[in-house]
């Protein structure tokens, strides 16, 4: 098993006002996999995908990367497995506002001993020409298409996306999810996306759905829709 | 119904803690030490101009070569003014190394303020000044050898005409631990020796003139008239001199002329360094102060004002919000000025009621440790207030409501869409992508962040410019000591009042007089004329019998090169000399002209074996000490030194710490701006892989350029500054002292400022390792 996760629990606050978010979670994910994690808001799925990344940690429980477990890591050890495995793609993009468009990939770029091409990125992701620019000079789609291409520059071992559509029009989210179908096929790196919204999941080689902090159902798809014929 | 946004203020007071209470202990400190300063200089000063009426202080004082008749002092003042006798005897004291001027106690003119013990009652008791007390460790009851006597020190006293103790008035500074004033009855004061009386009068006008331009209009025409009067009456002397030989059958050309009265010293009040140093030193004082306290908190509401425009692009989203509700503009800038502001007024009320009880007095003992002053009242400075509470307050108010109503304009939609840039179509300047990703980052936060370095380099230079005079005071002082010194003529320099044979070897004769430059870009001032045997052992120079040689002071303050003609004045008189410069010797000491003795005679038509003194390696101990006017030695020379590290050695201490406070509130305040402003970013870095080290150098990198390259750039803008500060301060005084730039201290200020910001990157560190990667997710970009 590439990524193992095992009995993971979680919870906010303390007391009476103490929500348990993630109720052990159990799943495995294989190298090259597309992962969707399906569910309501509130259902757990970003702090799941947060301790994966290594943003957050579990209070019991583990996540192992080729049999490497992330809770044996201190802080030194995270930093590398974030620098080495993960790529990531937030909602709001998440750019850094004082670099330019080919900064920010580079700034991604700079992280690996083996990066892709900054420009090739670029080109392939229709941003050459805008490069030279800030972030806040592009529309909401361009400024996540630099964020899918600052995380696979590196080109990372699992790409986390939380909700990378989630601030973004229709048209605008079927190009990112076809960019990301591609990033996965093209380079092979697991993809672990979180999303609300079902008609997505029907991408994804495998669908996770949760809800109030546990695993309800964990399908594979036996037919999986290309991003493009997505539909919602 | 009450602003519910008030609520967040306390929220916001308890986040930001550690920012307000630096800003807050900042600001009560200044204004502490400001409104103290300016509450009892203000109330020194008040008591310094009263003193002129309550003690009667002189309008100005003469002395001559003897006591001058009744008709010849009638003529003299002509009734436009009255004299007061106003003698003193001038002894050195057994106990300590000091000269002091003995006084009769006076009833008419210049009263003395009783300090502390009791003023004389018997002829054995004497009452001296409070500060040349303090300076030399004595105290009441003590007792002091003067001229042999044994005086026990009844109290101590401020003579309101010694309010800073010059002993004459070409010193460029008072020395109140070598030189002292003093009362005695008139008993004690007749049984002192007459070897070193001098005949002194002080004057009052009849009528009083409106302000100095008008004294000095009446004083120049007195002085005039003095000149006149006793140039008559030598005249008419001399002439009753030849008649009365005539009258005995001599021969009237073998006629010997009596001793002519001469002015041997005048000076009016208004500019007698003795009577108006200290309240033109405690004015200038508190404008400085002053100063430094609005650049401070100018400096402040600037970091306040940027630390809110972050806040409000961080909140951009609830801005948008609440405009759209129906919350207004105004509003929402008084909302975000309100802690700023708070903050301020309350470290003000604090720092005045701490002026005012705790630090008034301090400020107080800082001028009694520098000048003789009466005693006085604490008056209420609604000025004090005014600068120390109203203004910087306005300030803050001003630069915060500038910057947060700028960033306010923006429509509700845009705070929501967080489009908060005005320069959203400009492209980002290029860099060469030859670069590194890594320095490119670097330069990007170095420009993003230029205004706030801008603070940074200009408070860095403000902080080092304090330092500067703080580090540099002692050394230089002590350099200029040591200089002086060094390059000292001879040992000792005796002057004589009559011709006397000395029978040591060491002895060499050398003519004297004070000649004065003539008032044009630079006030008039003393210079020494020195007049030395042509194989002479001592002289610095070699004077070739037509031209002169000058001293390096001359030169430099003077604007003087070799070639050059000088023009000389007599101080009392309307004489006039010119001379050709020949060379220009170095003689640190002061403004001196170095001649041979040939010269000297026929400039100023003396008899050939004219001298006034002896140069010596040693004390001259075959000279009558009665006939001895004075005696200089390297003591003498360096008054001027060794007072100005007495009274202002701990300030410049005090300065030393003010600086490098400044250097670690500024560097970390505006730091900690840059750290905040880029928080999201860095919580970013962090997710994508970054090591707290890298951040660090990211993030730190372009502030520690900042500050290197103002530390040590600002070091030396600073020293050149400093230089032509003291040239120009210099200038306004007599005397000269070049400035010396100590390089160790340039390195110590070097290193002080690393050292600060060594403790603020420190800092920095931990709080960029303390950003969490959760912040990366709670706000939007």
């Amino acid at each position: 098993m590439f990524l193992e996760i095992s009995g993971i629990r979680k919870s906010f606050g303390e007391g009476e006002s103490r929500v348990e978010v993630l109720r052990g979670i159990d799943v495995g994910i294989e190298k090259g996999e597309f992962c969707v994690l399906l569910g309501p808001s509130g259902s757990g799925k970003s702090t799941l995908l947060n301790i994966i990344g290594g943003i957050d940690s579990a209070d019991s429980g583990y996540i192992a990367i080729n049999g490497e477990k992330t809770a044996d890591m201190n802080d030194r050890a995270l930093t590398r497995y974030r620098r080495r495995h993960l790529g990531y793609i937030f909602q709001m993009y998440n750019l850094i506002p004082n670099l330019n468009i080919k900064e920010n990939v580079e700034v991604g770029a700079y992280l690996s001993e083996k990066p892709l091409n900054t420009d090739e990125i670029l080109k392939t992701l229709g941003l050459y020409e805008h490069r030279h620019k800030l972030p806040n000079q592009l529309s909401g789609g361009q400024q996540q298409r630099t964020a899918i291409g600052r995380a696979i520059v590196k080109n990372p071992d699992i790409l986390l996306c939380d909700e990378p559509t989630g601030a973004l029009d229709y048209n605008t989210s079927k190009e990112i999810l076809k960019l990301i179908e591609e990033v996965n096929q093209k380079y092979g790196c697991t993809v672990i996306m979180v999303t609300h919204n079902a008609a997505i999941a029907g991408m994804a080689d495998r669908v996770i759905k949760l809800r109030d902090g546990q695993i309800r159902k964990n399908t594979r798809n036996e037919h999986k829709i290309p991003a493009s014929e997505l539909d919602w | 119904m009450r602003n519910p946004l008030t609520k967040r203020l306390p929220r916001e007071l308890r986040t930001g803690l550690g920012k307000y209470a630096v800003i807050f202990i900042a600001i009560t400190g200044m204004i502490a030490f400001v409104s103290g300063f300016l509450v009892a200089s203000n109330s020194m000063v008040t008591a310094y101009h009263d003193s002129f009426e309550t003690y009667r202080i002189e309008d100005g004082n003469i002395e001559f070569s003897e006591i001058p008749d009744e008709e010849t002092l009638n003529a003299l003042a002509d009734g436009k003014l009255d004299f007061y006798e106003n003698f003193y005897k001038e002894e050195p004291t057994a106990e300590v190394d000091s000269t002091l001027r003995i006084f009769r106690k006076r009833t008419q003119v210049d009263l003395e303020c009783l300090m502390s013990g009791a003023f004389p009652a018997s002829a054995d008791e004497i009452a001296i000044d409070r500060l040349y007390a303090e300076n030399n460790g004595l105290s009441v009851g003590d007792t002091l050898t003067v001229a042999r006597q044994k005086l026990t020190v009844s109290g101590f006293v401020a003579l309101t005409d010694y309010s800073a103790l010059f002993s004459s008035a070409a010193d460029m500074m008072f020395d109140a631990k070598r030189f002292g004033v003093a009362i005695m009855t008139d008993e004690g004061y007749d049984a002192i020796r007459d070897t070193h009386l001098h005949f002194s009068y002080a004057w009052v006008w009849c009528d009083k003139p409106a302000d100095d331009r008008a004294a000095k209009k009446l004083s120049d025409g007195f002085l005039e008239h003095v000149a006149d009067t006793l140039k008559a009456k030598a005249e008419a002397d001399a002439e009753a001199a030849v008649r009365a030989a005539m009258e005995r059958g001599e021969d009237p050309a073998a006629v010997r002329m009596p001793d002519f009265l001469t002015v041997e010293n005048y000076i009016p009040a208004f500019s007698n360094q003795a009577i108006i140093f200290a309240g033109d030193d405690m004015s200038g004082d508190a404008m400085m102060f002053t100063i430094f306290l609005y650049i401070l908190v100018a400096i402040i509401a600037f970091i306040m004002a940027v630390t809110a425009s972050n806040t409000i692009t961080a909140e951009a989203n609830v801005i948008g919000t609440l405009r759209a509700t129906g919350y207004s503009r105004a509003a929402l800038t008084r909302h975000y000025m309100i802690m700023p502001v708070a903050v301020t007024l309350v470290a003000a009320i604090i720092g005045n009621v701490l002026g005012y009880t705790l630090l008034k007095e301090h400020m107080a003992a800082m001028y009694y440790n520098s000048y003789c002053l009466t005693t006085y009242k604490t008056l209420w400075n609604a000025d004090a207030l005014i600068e120390t509470t109203v203004i910087p307050v306005i300030l803050m108010v001003l630069i915060n409501f500038l910057v947060i109503r700028s960033k306010m304009r923006l429509s509700p939609l845009k705070f929501m869409r967080g489009e908060l840039s005005t320069s959203r179509r400009r492209k980002a300047f290029r860099l060469n992508t030859k670069i590194p990703i890594m320095h490119r980052f670097r330069l990007r936060v170095l420009f993003q962040n230029l205004p706030n370095y801008l603070v940074l380099a200009f408070g860095i230079f403000l902080a080092n410019f304090v330092l500067l005079f703080g580090v540099m005071f002692e050394p230089m002082l002590a350099n200029i000591r040591d200089t002086i010194v060094d390059n000292m003529i001879a040992d000792y320099q005796y002057m004589l009042k009559t011709p006397e044979e000395a029978e040591e070897e060491s002895a060499e004769k050398f003519q004297f007089c004070t000649l004065q430059t003539p008032e044009g870009r630079l006030p008039a001032e003393g210079v020494s004329v020195f007049g030395f045997p042509q194989d002479s052992r001592y002289c610095p120079a070699k004077p070739d019998g037509s031209a002169v040689v000058i001293s390096n002071c001359y030169a430099e303050k003077h604007r003087v090169s070799v070639g050059d003609t000088v023009t000389l004045e007599e101080q009392y008189s309307d004489g006039s000399y010119q001379f050709r410069v020949s060379d220009v010797v170095y003689y640190p000491a002061g403004l001196a002209v170095f001649m041979t003795d040939t010269q000297f005679c026929e400039v100023f038509d003396r008899e050939p074996d004219y001298y006034t003194g002896y140069f010596s390696d040693k004390p001259l101990s075959s000279l009558d000490e009665d006939n001895v006017a004075a005696c200089i030695t390297a003591s003498d020379m360096t008054k001027v030194s060794d007072q100005l590290m007495r009274s202002m050695g701990s300030i410049a201490q005090g300065f030393q710490v003010f600086a490098v406070i400044m250097f670690l509130l500024l560097m970390y305040l505006l730091a900690k701006i840059i750290i905040e402003r880029n928080s999201q970013a860095i919580s970013m870095t962090k997710i994508l892989g970054y090591s707290n080290r890298e951040i660090s150098s990211l993030y730190s990198t372009a502030t520690t350029v900042v500050v290197l390259v103002s530390v040590v750039g600002t070091v030396f803008l600073c020293n050149s500054l400093m230089e032509y500060v003291l040239h120009v301060a210099m200038s306004r005084y007599p005397g000269w002292y070049e400035y010396i730039a100590d390089y160790r201290q340039l390195g110590l200020m070097i290193v002080l400022g690393l050292c600060s910001y060594l403790i603020i990157s420190a800092l920095l560190m931990l709080k960029i390792r303390r950003i969490p990667m959760s912040d990366a997710l709670k706000h939007q970009e």
